[in-house]
This record gives C-alpha cells, sequence and structure tokens, in this order.
C-alpha cells in the first residue's frame, strides 16, 4: 500500500504545479491564481501532516527520487530525507504558506494590485523551493533550492518593480546572500572533495564519515595539510557562510531591512518559514557534523549571540513599523544560532518554530495594519488602533508577547530554552569554548532587555494612545481573509510553546516534553541523543552541562528563567513607561551621539555600499582603463608598428621607371659582388 | 556519412540562399538551416559510440577516405563524432536556426547573402567539430573566419571595418602559430606516423614516440609546440590577455552575429585545446598546470571586472564571456573526470546561455535603438516577455541552479577543486579564488539589470518601445527552455562526455608518467 512517503514528492511538486497554473493560467481564473496557490499549499500542508503522522509512528525515509548525474562511483541524486526534523519544518512552511496565501487575498487582490499572476506563482515558486530545501537528502540538492529560494525572494522583493526601491533592494538582497553562498559552494565542493558524498543521512553520510575519521576509525583525505579537525572546521565555516548570508547573520544582515520594500505577505514567508529559516535549518539538519567541532560551535554561538544583541539595539530607535520587525527577525535569528551553537539542537529548533509563528503573525498584523492606514507605515501617523481592529489588536499582541518573552507565551518557554542551554554549557564547559558561550550568553541576555523594549514601543504606538494621523482615525476595514490568518496564529503564538514545556517538566515530570522527545527519537545518527552525545563526547565537542553555584540542576533551570523573565519584563516595562499615554513623544534624542549610529545601523550599510560601489567598482573601472591602454594598447601597438614598416618599405614602390632601374642595377651589382666574394673570383 | 549529409545540405543551401531573393532569404535559410538541426537531433538519438575518437574510440557518422599523399604523409579526408564532438555539433546546429530567425528584423539590407554567409559559416563549424584529420580540420578551421568576416565587416556596426580587420588578423596570426605548433610535433614523430591523421599522432605521442630531432630533445619539442598551440587556440577562446579582439568584434557585430560567435566561435578555441593540447600532450600541460590554471582564474575574475565596468549591454555579456571561458580553462587543467566533463558541458551551456543573452539584448536594442545602461530603464513594463526572458538568461548566466550554466559550473568546481595536478592542493586554491566570479558575474548583471529593466520606464531614443515580434520573442524561449532542460537533466550530454573524456585520464595515468618526468628535468626551475 501506498503510504505518506510515496506521496511526499507532491509536497514541493503541489505549489511547483500552482508556480506554473498561477503564472500562465492565473489571468483567466477569478483569483487571479490565488486559488491554485491556496489549493496547492493546503495539499501540501495535509500531505505534510500525513508525513509527520508516519514519522511520529516510528518510521523515516532517505531515498533517492532522482539522479542527476549517473555516472561515477557516486551518482549524485536528489533524494528525500524525511525525520522528525524535515517533516516538522515541512508543516510550519506549509502552515505559513497557506496563510500567507489567503492573508495575500487581502492585501493583494482586495487592494487591486496588477501583476496578480505573477506575484502568486512566484509565491508557488518560493514554497515549492523551500520544501524540497526541506525534504533535500544532501548537500549539494540543498545548496540547489537554496539558491532557488534566493532567487524568488529576488523577485518577489521586486514584485513593484515599477518603483526604484524594490528593484534595488531585490538586488541587494540576492547579492549579499549570494556573497555568502560563494563560501557555501565551495563547502559543497570541499565537502565533496573530502568524503566523495554529500549525504546527509547513513552509514555513507559526511557527518558520520566525519565522526569516524575524528574517532580514529575512518580515513578521509584532508586538504592543506590540515589535520582532520582543523580541516572540517574550515569546512564547516565555509558552510555557514550561506547560513549566515541566508539567515541575516551579522555581517550578512543588511539585506533583511532592505527586502522590506517587498510586499508584506512576502516579509512574512521569508522571515517566518522560507529565506531566512533555510539558513539555520541547514546548520540544524547538518548538526551531527557541527557538533564535532566546537571551534565552529563556538562561532555561531558568538555570531549568532552578537547578532541577537546587535540588531536588537537598532530595533528600539525605528520609526516604520516593519522596520522594527525587520531587525527583530534578524535578531530573533540570532538567538536561534546562539542555541545551535551552544550545544541546544532542541532549543534552537524549538526557537525556530516558535518564531516561525510568532513572527508569521506579526508581520501579517502588520500587513493588516497597514492596510488599514492605506500603506502608511509610519508608528508615528497610528496609533488608537486597538478600538478599531480588535482582532488584529489581540492578535499581534499575542504574537508581541511571545516575541518579547512574556510566560506563558510561545517565545518564552524557547528563548528560555535557548539563554539556558548556553547558560549551562557556558558554565559547565572549560577552556575558551565555556567563555564564548557564556559571553554569547550575556549579549543573547542582554538583547532581551532590548526585545522587549522595542516589541512594546512597537505596540504601543501602533494600538494605543490617540490617533495621530486621519487615516488612524478612519482606518481601512480588512475583511475575513485577513482576520482569519490572523486569528488563526494568533491562537497558536500563545499555545505553541507548550510543545516543549521544560520547567514545567522539571517540576511535574507527567508534563511531556513533547518536542524534545520528538527529536531525540529520530533515526539513527540525526537525532537530538546522537548530537547530545557528540556534544559532551571529549573527542569531538567537548562540552559539558554545569550549574549555577548552589542552585543544582533544577535551581539553575529556574534562575535562568526567572532571570530572563524579569529582563524582558524590564525592557517591556520601560517602554511602557516612556510610550504610554494618549499622546507618546519621542524619546530617542535621550540617546545623544547614539541616536544618530543607531539610526545610521552603526554605519553597516555604508561600508558594505563602498566594498561594492568605492571599491570594486574602482577596481573594474582601473581594470577596464588597464585594459583598453595597455592590453589592447599592444595589440594595436604591435598593428601599429607593421602598418609602419610597410608604410616604410612602400616608399620604395615609387612608380618611377628610373628609380626602379637604379634598384634593379644596385642589385645585380650586389649578387655579382656577393657571387664573387663566395665563389673566390678575387 | 550523416556529417557529410549535414554539411552538403548546409553548403547547397549557402549557394541556393545566395541566388534566392532577398525578401525569402530569411524564411528559405531557416527552413533550410531544419535539415541540419533535424540531422544533428537524428545522430544524438542513435549514438551510441564510445571511447574517445583521438585514441580508437569508436566513433559515428563520418567518413575516411584517402585524399592524396604528400612528401610521405598520408592525408584523408577523414570525419567522425564521438561524445566530446556530437554535443558541440547539436549545440551548432540548433543556435544557428534561433540566430537565423533573430536575424529577420535586425538584417534588412543583402538579406540573401547574409543568409548565405551563416550557412557557410555552419558548414564549416559542422566541419570543425567532426574532422578527424588535421588537414581537413585546418581547413575548416580557416574556413570559418571567413564569413565571419563579412558578416561583421559588411553587416556590423559603425567602426565594424576596424573590428573585423582586427578579428580576422588576429586569429589568423594565432592559427599560423598553431599551425607552425602542431606541425612541430608531427615532424618530431618522426617515422612513427605516416599521416596527420589526429588519432594517429595521439596515439604516436601516447606511445612514447616523440623522438629528438637535431638534437633538440623530445620533451622540449612537446613543450614548444604545446606553448605555440596553446596561443594559437588561447586567442580564440580567449584567454586573458589576448581577449581584446572579442569585446570589439561582439559591439560592431550584427546581433545575430554575436550569438554565433560567443555561442560557437568561442567553443572553437576550448575544444581545440581540448582535443590538441590537453589530450595529446597531457604531461605538458600538468607541467604547465599552475600557470594554465592562473590564466583561466585570471580570466574568469579579470573578464568579470572588465564586465563590471561596462555601460553597454553587449560589452556586459562579451566580457563575462570571457570569464566564462576562464572556467572551462579551469577544469580541463585539473584532469579529472568532472573537471574535463565539466568544460566540455560548460562549452555546450555557456553556447546556450551567451546565445540567449546576446538574443535579449538584440532584441532590447532593434526596439530602443541603444545598448547604454543610462538610456533606458523600466523596459519590464513595456516588454514583459523579452525582459522575462532576459532575467532567465541572467539568472542563469549566474549559474542558479537547475538552469544549465550551474551544472557546468559545479562539474567544473568539483572536479577541479579536487585535482591534484597542483601540489598541496594548489587547485583547490586557484579554484576557490576563481569562484568569486559568481559574486561579481551576479553584481554586473544585477545592477545592469535594475537599471534598464525597472524602475519607472525611461528611454532616450525617441523610439516607441513595445514588446517585439513573436519571431524575436520565440527564440528566446525556446533557448530559456534547453537552458532548463540541460540544467534539470544534464546527463542528455554529460554522459557522452564522460564516457568520451575517460581514455584522455587512462592515458594520463598508465603513459603520461614517462614524459612527466624527463620534461620536469629539461624545465629545470621553471616550477
Amino acid at each position: 500500500m501506498a503510504g505518506a512517503f510515496d506521496f511526499a514528492p507532491a509536497i514541493a511538486l503541489l505549489p511547483f504545479g500552482s508556480f506554473l497554473v498561477a503564472l500562465f493560467l492565473g489571468q483567466y481564473m477569478p483569483k487571479r491564481g490565488a486559488l491554485a496557490g491556496i489549493i496547492a499549499t493546503v495539499g501540501s500542508l495535509l500531505l505534510s501532516a500525513w508525513v509527520a503522522l508516519t514519522v511520529a509512528g516510528g518510521e523515516t525515509y532517505n531515498e533517492p527520487v532522482y539522479t542527476f548525474v549517473a555516472m561515477g562511483e557516486n551518482p549524485i541524486q536528489f533524494g528525500l530525507l524525511l525525520d522528525q526534523l524535515s517533516a516538522l519544518m515541512l508543516v510550519i512552511v506549509s502552515l505559513i504558506a497557506v496563510l500567507v496565501h489567503v492573508f495575500s487575498l487581502g492585501y493583494m487582490n482586495d487592494e487591486g494590485e496588477t501583476g496578480l499572476p505573477r506575484y502568486y506563482g512566484e509565491l508557488g515558486l518560493f514554497t515549492a523551493s523551500m520544501l524540497a530545501f526541506v525534504m533535500s537528502s544532501n548537500l549539494l540538492m540543498a545548496f540547489m533550492f537554496f539558491e532557488l529560494v534566493g532567487l524568488c525572494s529576488y523577485l518577489l522583493i521586486g514584485f513593484w518593480f515599477r518603483r526604484d526601491g524594490p528593484p534595488s533592494a531585490a538586488k541587494k538582497a540576492f547579492l549579499v546572500t549570494r556573497f555568502g553562498d560563494y563560501f557555501f559552494l565551495i563547502g559543497v565542493v570541499a565537502v565533496f572533495a573530502t568524503f566523495g558524498t554529500a549525504q546527509f543521512a547513513g552509514e555513507e553520510s559526511f557527518p558520520h564519515l566525519a565522526e569516524l575519521a575524528l574517532s580514529g576509525e575512518g580515513q578521509v583525505t584532508t586538504m592543506f595539510g590540515l589535520g582532520a579537525e582543523a580541516w572540517f572546521t574550515v569546512v564547516g565555516l565555509l558552510i555557514l557562510g550561506g547560513v549566515m548570508g541566508k539567515s541575516a547573520q551579522f555581517p550578512f544582515h543588511t539585506w533583511l531591512p532592505d527586502a522590506m520594500e517587498g510586499p508584506t505577505p512576502v516579509s512574512a514567508l521569508i522571515h517566518a518559514a522560507t529565506m531566512v529559516a533555510a539558513g539555520v535549518y541547514l546548520v540544524a539538519r547538518i548538526y551531527g557534523f557541527y557538533a564535532l567541532l566546537p571551534t565552529a560551535l563556538a562561532v555561531i554561538a558568538l555570531v549568532g549571540g552578537f547578532t541577537a544583541l546587535f540588531a536588537a539595539t537598532m530595533g528600539v530607535v525605528k520609526r516604520e513599523i516593519k522596520q522594527v520587525l525587520a531587525y527583530s527577525t534578524i535578531s530573533q535569528y540570532g538567538y536561534i544560532m546562539l542555541a545551535l551553537g551552544g550545544g541546544g539542537y532542541v532549543a534552537g529548533v524549538f526557537h525556530l518554530t516558535t518564531h516561525a509563528v510568532f513572527k508569521a503573525l506579526l508581520f501579517l498584523g502588520a500587513g493588516s495594519v497597514i492596510i488599514a492606514m492605506h500603506h502608511n507605515e509610519n508608528m508615528w501617523d497610528m496609533g488608537g488602533l486597538k478600538d478599531k481592529m480588535p482582532v488584529t489588536y489581540y492578535a499581534f499582541l499575542s504574537g508581541s508577547l511571545a516575541l518579547a518573552g512574556i510566560v506563558p507565551f510561545s517565545g518564552f518557554w524557547s528563548k528560555d530554552e535557548v539563554l539556558y542551554e548556553t547558560l549551562v554549557h557556558g558554565i559547565g564547559t572549560d577552556g575558551g569554548l565555556g567563555v564564548v558561550l557564556l559571553l554569547a550568553y550575556a549579549m543573547g541576555l542582554i538583547a532581551v532587555f532590548f526585545t522587549g523594549f522595542y516589541t512594546f514601543r512597537m505596540v504601543l504606538l501602533t494600538f494605543h494612545g490617540k490617533p495621530r494621523s486621519d487615516t488612524a482615525r478612519n482606518p481601512h476595514g480588512v475583511h475575513w481573509n485577513v482576520k482569519g490568518p490572523l486569528a488563526v496564529l494568533g491562537v497558536l503564538a500563545a499555545t505553541v510553546g507548550a510543545i516543549n514545556l521544560v520547567p514545567v517538566h522539571a517540576l511535574v515530570g507527567s508534563v511531556p516534553e513533547f518536542l524534545h522527545d520528538w527529536l531525540y527519537y529520530g533515526p539513527e545518527m540525526l537525532n537530538g541523543h546522537h548530537y547530545h552525545e557528540l556534544i559532551t563526547a571529549g573527542e569531538f565537542g567537548g562540552m559539558s552541562a554545569g550549574e549555577l553555584p548552589g542552585l543544582g540542576e533544577t535551581g539553575t533551570l529556574f534562575a535562568s528563567a526567572g532571570i530572563s523573565l524579569t529582563v524582558a519584563l524590564a525592557g517591556s516595562a520601560l517602554a511602557i513607561a516612556l510610550y504610554r499615554g494618549d499622546s507618546p513623544v519621542e524619546h530617542t534624542d535621550r540617546l545623544g551621539s547614539a541616536k544618530t549610529v543607531l539610526f545610521n545601523n552603526y554605519y553597516q550599510d555604508e561600508y558594505q555600499v563602498w566594498l561594492a560601489q568605492g571599491l570594486t567598482m574602482n577596481v573594474a573601472r582601473a581594470a577596464d582603463k588597464f585594459d583598453q591602454g595597455v592590453v589592447d594598447g599592444v595589440v594595436n601597438g604591435v598593428s601599429s608598428v607593421s602598418l609602419f614598416g610597410g608604410s616604410r618599405v612602400r616608399r620604395i614602390q615609387t612608380g618611377i621607371v628610373s628609380n626602379y632601374a637604379t634598384l634593379l642595377t644596385l642589385g645585380l651589382v650586389a649578387l655579382l659582388v656577393g657571387i664573387g666574394l663566395m665563389g673566390g673570383w678575387f | 556519412m550523416l556529417v557529410e549529409l549535414l554539411l552538403a545540405a548546409c553548403l547547397v543551401g549557402a549557394v541556393v540562399t545566395f541566388v534566392a531573393p532577398d525578401r525569402v532569404a530569411g524564411k528559405l535559410a531557416l527552413g533550410i538551416s531544419l535539415l541540419p538541426l533535424v540531422g544533428a537531433l537524428y545522430m544524438y538519438a542513435t549514438f551510441d559510440g564510445s571511447g574517445n575518437a583521438l585514441f580508437g574510440g569508436a566513433t559515428m557518422f563520418g567518413e575516411n577516405v584517402a585524399w592524396l599523399d604528400l612528401a610521405g604523409y598520408q592525408l584523408s579526408y577523414h570525419t567522425g563524432l564521438d561524445g566530446l564532438s556530437l554535443p558541440l555539433v547539436v549545440l551548432s546546429t540548433v543556435l544557428i536556426p534561433l540566430a537565423i530567425l533573430s536575424a529577420w528584423t535586425p538584417i534588412q539590407s543583402r538579406q540573401s547573402q547574409f543568409y548565405g554567409l551563416v550557412l557557410l559559416m555552419e558548414a564549416s563549424l559542422i566541419g570543425v567539430f567532426s574532422a578527424l584529420d588535421f588537414f581537413v580540420w585546418f581547413v575548416f578551421w580557416e574556413a570559418v573566419l571567413i564569413p565571419m568576416y563579412f558578416l561583421i565587416g559588411v553587416w556590423g556596426g559603425p567602426r565594424r571595418k576596424y573590428a573585423a580587420i582586427k578579428f580576422f588578423v588576429y586569429t589568423n596570426v594565432a592559427s599560423l602559430v598553431m599551425f607552425i605548433g602542431f606541425m612541430t610535433l608531427v615532424f618530431a614523430l618522426g617515422d612513427s606516423v605516416s599521416s596527420f591523421g589526429l588519432p594517429a599522432v595521439t596515439q604516436a605521442i601516447a606511445a612514447g614516440n616523440l623522438g629528438n630531432v637535431a638534437g633538440v630533445a623530445g620533451s622540449t619539442i612537446a613543450l614548444v609546440s604545446f606553448v605555440l598551440m596553446f596561443f594559437g587556440f588561447a586567442v580564440k577562446v580567449p584567454i586573458v590577455p589576448l581577449h581584446t579582439w572579442l569585446p570589439d568584434a561582439h559591439v560592431e557585430a550584427p546581433t545575430p552575429v554575436s550569438v554565433l560567435l560567443a555561442g560557437v566561435l568561442l567553443k572553437m578555441g576550448t575544444y581545440a585545446l581540448l582535443r590538441f593540447n590537453f589530450t595529446m600532450l597531457p604531461g605538458v600541460a600538468q607541467d604547465l598546470a599552475v600557470f594554465i590554471a592562473l590564466l583561466g582564474a585570471a580570466s574568469v575574475i579579470y573578464g568579470a571586472l572588465l564586465a563590471l565596468a561596462q555601460q553597454d549591454l553587449k560589452r556586459i555579456v562579451a566580457y563575462s564571456s570571457v570569464s566564462s571561458m576562464g572556467y572551462v580553462i579551469l577544469g580541463l587543467v585539473a584532469y579529472t573526470q568532472y573537471g574535463l566533463g565539466g568544460a566540455t558541458f560548460q562549452m555546450v551551456a555557456h553556447g546556450l546561455i551567451s546565445g540567449l543573452m546576446f538574443m535579449c539584448v538584440g532584441v532590447v536594442y532593434n526596439t530602443t535603438h541603444t545598448r547604454m545602461v543610462g538610456d533606458m530603464s523600466g523596459l519590464a513594463s513595456r516588454m514583459p516577455y523579452t525582459v522575462g526572458a532576459l532575467i532567465a538568461g541572467a539568472f542563469a548566466y549566474m549559474g542558479l541552479p537547475l538552469m544549465a550554466g550551474f551544472a557546468g559550473e559545479f562539474f567544473i568546481f568539483r572536479g577541479s577543486f579536487a585535482s591534484t595536478v597542483l601540489p598541496n592542493n594548489g587547485m583547490a586554491l586557484i579554484t576557490g579564488v576563481a569562484m568569486f566570479g559568481i559574486v561579481i558575474v551576479a553584481g554586473y548583471l544585477l545592477f545592469a539589470m535594475q537599471r534598464t529593466l525597472f524602475g519607472e520606464f525611461f528611454s532616450a531614443t525617441e523610439y516607441d518601445v513595445r514588446e517585439a515580434a513573436v519571431h524575436d520573442v520565440a527564440p528566446l524561449f525556446v533557448l530559456v527552455l534547453l537552458i532548463i532542460a540541460l540544467g534539470t537533466a544534464p546527463g542528455i550530454f554529460f554522459e557522452m562526455i564522460w564516457n568520451a573524456s575517460q581514455p584522455i585520464l587512462d592515458n594520463v595515468q598508465s603513459g603520461g608518467e614517462a614524459a612527466v618526468e624527463s620534461l620536469a628535468t629539461v624545465l629545470g626551475g621553471v616550477r
């Protein structure tokens, strides 16, 4: 009997079909292709759920479905890897995709946008690429769909191509992530050169081969004279380049705020479930490789912690609602990286899950507000929307509480676990890695304060107080197609934390940690248990869990939760104190010169634009001058010399008979003299 | 025999087209050019050759007829296709009808001569890729130049004379140098060969018959003739710094001619490098690998930087060809299955992609009468189909997965990164640097696209800008589909390429060693 796994390819093929249908037939369809997209993504969601249920039944799947290159010892194949991690991600991605499609009816169709067949077509391709990426069974296939995800976000960010902003933002997004993918692609070929295979799972997978090599049971070709661990670390960091590009980690984060130029439903999809999620998902996917490499883990944790803090500080001064959310996205993906680097595989996946829900919610909520505000995104023109649009308000509030990490909303549980895992591994691990983890933890903890602050600043400015503009006084209404997805996500954002109530479980053992159990009992070598062993093994990750002095394990757990909750509440309280009341005022001037720095995003854009335009363009122009002047100059010089030579020789050809007679005579004489000398006449 | 039928169809077709009236010449030439296409597809469908033509593999569709004796050397009319040449023959026969179709709009004078010359060129191209005797091959090789010279010189832009002469003289000098190089090799083989047949020469060298001539060691002769031939072919590819004829020729050539120039003519250079230098003299190639690899990497990066500095869309695409051909060199010198195979695959992939890009630029130029980036913007709202194809072509150029360019580049990268021709993973290092080309190519294409295709519509010229005719746009989408097909199922060509490049590597492993050693002593301190 055909099971869920036999239909799994359809999870990606259905949205791909909707891409073709919407693009070519969308203009003849009632909702311009939206229906095709909705039907396809609902189909994907149902199939994903079926796959997840089958996986829950203890079955997993890792089989090739298409042969890309049949020749050689290791044919390159596209395969599906369906296990606990990918099944979870499939459900998340297809769920968000369905809601985004429905929401688009309100945001795009009802607002009278043109070019909708193209919009829904690209949305379908985007979803299909991401789903195929999630199911990829090897690194090359993952890279290929990773790139297609990048293409789709380019197309969608630049959807409104007639304006100046979106095409520029789209270009930047593709270019910055391409820079990361350059390293990723080197990583892919390095994996092939080192292991001969790029499989994720099984005995012949590269994480497993790396594990064998490091434990002295197998041999691989390392390069550049490096030892196995050093070379693997290099490879891991190369792959991490692609991750940092897509997941907008410092210093590759600059594309993401600009990407807000795209339609808001697209922003929700990009930030919650597709493009940005792809990066960290990849780390989770090959966690068995990174878990072997303490240096790579330290880098991941440090980048994550720093990005979390760095982006959060920029979020506190933004005026546009989507800009706040953009920096919050960067910051939250920093947390996920922090968790993965800090040895918290489950925590990272947990935060990826909750973040997908609440960030999709916040973006769609912001979209609803933007519809109401006639596409004015400036929060200082809003205010008082709470009473006019209650569904949006309460849903948005639910997402905001989750984002700020307030108990019992989903974000609290996941963010707390991220920080807890990093803290205990930081305390327990000796040497540099432990110090790095503690440092990363500290940055993550400080970022919690800023997160609470910018979140509630945003909520208060948008929904509370008195309306500050005419549009805010008479907002545009929104329909069911906007309220429906918000309601679904609003409930989820409040409750989805229940899948992993770690502190509650510690108190009451009968409350299960679903996600922990889910991820711990995956296929051999692909489960959290195995990763935990690798992380803690002395010859690999070398981490160990410690505890705060005198508190014990449970005490540390609650202390950590208490600290992060207190910090989150403090940040939120400060925002409420500053921006409550009917007519809040700006307080950014109190920041002094820091305000300018924050408004300018720490001048990150400036130096990157300088690298691209100031430096590279000038080098290119110099190369062009050199090419025209010197390289081509030599070529033309050679031809000038021969032309000049020719013109001089031509002077002999005067056309005057007496000249020719003279030359003939001279030549004859010379010949005779020559022959005479040779022949010895004289 | 089929090869000869194709050649005859092109030649007869060329004559017929020459004498046909101008107004039907375009349609007539298109119809005629479909014959070789059908023939080539039939050959592809029925191909079951194996091995490499130069190592005695089973070739197909050709003829081998004794022709004449010349100073003890037997000249034969010898043709045949193996897994390396068939893809390029298919590429040529696919691109020619599309180029003819794309010429209907821009070519408005002396059409019968134009299309006649195109068909004449097609015959020469098929000849170059199928000839297996040096003299036959050389005749076709040179014969390509003649129609090309006239196509640029007569139908070209304002500086067409300069560009045509530069192209002709540059490549002709290169041919001369290459000719000397090959002849040196043949004479150094002495009595061990009695013909100029490429298989005979290759196998004689592989058997170690390269002897001393007039006191010069065989290995020195191998080095000299390698360098001479490399120079000759490098001009055609072109490899930096021998590339400056290319942008001039492209800018002045009418678009359909640019399509053929970039799509097929450049591949003559890399194909010949593969057949002559890298197949016949693998020992020298490996000794000089560091220089060749650096030249390849320099072509990639320098070509891409030059493209970045251009404002003329055609120049951008022209320089990016230099960049893409650099990858081919890198793949060839790697001497791995994926390297050699990827290089050959990339020849076909780049042929389709650069053909598509030039055609798109041509359609834009036919409509706006300008090619300068600053002279137009927002074309997407006026000509959506052309722009759609242009975006597809640009992403194919950037190596988007599931399009042909990615497959070619990935194979090359995989092959050259793992190559051991240089000590201390030198090839991996050079490959890693050259791969930065994928970032720069994205840079210049995205910038150019943003400025010309998007934003508010604007055109500095006084023409009515709207979507081009069906016969202008149709070839674009044919190419887009072919690029996607080849990128999704690279095995279409990669399988036969793989099988035909295997003997080259076998030869390196078995016979090549001795040559390398003796040469190393000659070279002394070069490394």
